[in-house]
């Protein structure tokens, strides 16, 4: 296999759930059908990295220094909640019953593959929850154990702090009904319930 | 397979050639045991490290534990007992099922943190495929009392303590090294990883040295200080150190950096 060929295998593997022959396959298939594509996609690859970089406020990805969302005036300031990853922010997005402003960990904590506190921006979190205008942190992490130990992390930081702290709530999904539902779930929800 | 799977089963301990499998090849229902730590693998599936009653330490591909409202989503919690069901006899089994048993409080906080470092050490200084009953019950026994919120240093000497005698360097910490004489609360002693407790002569002032009440105390288990509870700790980080042959805790390394924050 030529040089190049060999390069843009090496290149394409790095992508995850890509093995040895699918990358052959890919690259094949670019320089064969697509060699358009090929230049499109060579041409997207190099604009995104040199232009998307981490949001000053809240981590996620943007091309300006502050992201859209941060930018926003119609969103409540006192509110700031912080999820794993931009795809679960998105989620609370399409809840649309969230009007305030998020802190993306781009991770969480799992101590058994090495993933610590640098690895997640923890002071740039508490920097950021400590600009005087925010009173809620809202904890939107995953409802993992590593997601839980995330979150009990970043609200003893921010409680010492003197930041107010709450947790997303768990229980039966809406809609849900009870001889269906898997009972781990079901034993937090009775452990978790509350009063009517 | 590419390289993230490489180096997941890298991680797991499972890269080079096959070893030939001891295993049986019939298949195994509903054993009772947890799951350590799990590993993406490919798109849609985990390599999931779980640690049996019955098996010991038995690894397996759980297909298509990452799809969208997978039932094994739930069952594949860390800290919560689980009937397994699987087959194959290869380094990694097929997870056929994994049923929800529950019973347990579950870990929160700090608690949570020594499940992981508990998980941790199984993982890494316990061998496949090797039943260890006497060990999976003092698991259980202290998952459940760091859930009831059991003081946790504690509950982890204990469990360090029963895990060297399960992979054969149990403490002696009533005699002196190769002697039938008793080790005496006001001695000074110094601990050798595989002999064992030497008292020290009153020139000799070693790097670690460790008094008699301690090793007393971490053989009964009850502290009656903070400074011997500390030396146990010490003592016994000591004696892993040795057995983990220079590989370091991740997550003794990881709670220190949050300690730090």
């Amino acid at each position: 296999m030529s040089k190049s060929l060999e390069f843009l295998t090496e290149a394409l593997r790095r992508l995850p759930g890509v093995g040895p022959k699918s990358a052959q396959r890919m690259a094949f298939h670019l320089l064969q059908h697509d060699r358009e594509g090929a230049d499109m996609l060579s041409r997207a690859l190099h604009q995104a990295v040199s232009a998307v970089h981490h949001c000053a406020l809240c981590n996620t990805f943007t091309e300006e220094d502050v992201c859209d969302t941060c930018n926003d005036e119609q969103r409540d300031r006192r509110l700031l909640c912080v999820v794993e990853t931009p795809a679960d922010q998105l989620m609370i997005e399409q809840t649309l019953t969230y009007k305030g402003l998020y802190f993306v960990l781009m991770g969480r904590l799992s101590p058994l593959d090495g993933i610590g506190p640098k690895d997640i921006h923890l002071e740039k979190l508490v920097a950021r929850a400590a600009d005087g205008l925010v009173t809620e942190v809202v904890l939107a992490t995953n409802f993992t154990n590593e997601g839980e130990a995330t979150a009990h992390y970043i609200s003893e930081m921010l409680k010492a702090r003197g930041i107010a702290v709450s947790r997303l709530a768990r229980g039966v999904p809406v809609g849900g009904e009870l001889e269906y539902v898997d009972p781990g779930t079901l034993a937090q929800a009775l452990q978790d319930r509350r009063d009517t | 397979m590419d390289l993230a799977e490489a180096n997941n089963l890298e991680a797991a301990g499972m890269a080079g050639p096959p070893a030939k499998s001891r295993a049986p090849a019939r298949r195994h229902e509903h054993q009772r045991g947890y799951v350590l730590h799990t590993y993406p693998y490919s798109e849609t599936s985990l390599i999931v490290e779980t640690y049996t009653r019955e098996h010991g330490r038995v690894p397996m591909v759980a297909k298509g534990a990452k799809r969208p409202g997978s039932a094994l989503r739930g069952a594949l919690m860390q800290f919560q007992p689980v009937a397994f069901s699987w087959s194959g006899k290869n380094d990694l089994r097929s997870l056929t099922q994994a049923e929800w048993i529950g019973g347990l409080p579950g870990l929160a906080g700090d608690a949570l943190f020594c499940g992981f470092y508990l998980n941790e050490l199984l993982l890494k200084l316990l061998a496949r495929d090797d039943a260890h009953e006497r060990l999976f019950d003092c698991y259980e026994a202290a998952l459940l009392a760091l859930g009831g919120g059991g003081e946790e240093a504690g509950v982890l000497r204990g469990f360090e303590r029963e895990l060297l005698r399960e992979i054969g360097y149990a403490l002696n910490l009533t005699h002196e090294a190769d002697s039938s004489i008793a080790i005496v609360a006001e001695g000074r002693y110094v601990y050798h990883p595989e002999r064992g407790a030497r008292r020290l002569e009153a020139r000799e002032h070693p790097d670690f040295e460790i008094s008699g009440r301690t090793l007393l105390e971490l053989d009964t288990g009850v502290y009656s200080t903070p400074q011997t509870a500390m030396q146990a700790k010490l003592l016994m980080r000591l004696l892993l150190n040795h057995q983990l042959n220079g590989r370091a805790l991740a997550t003794r390394q990881i709670f220190t950096e949050l300690q730090q924050l």
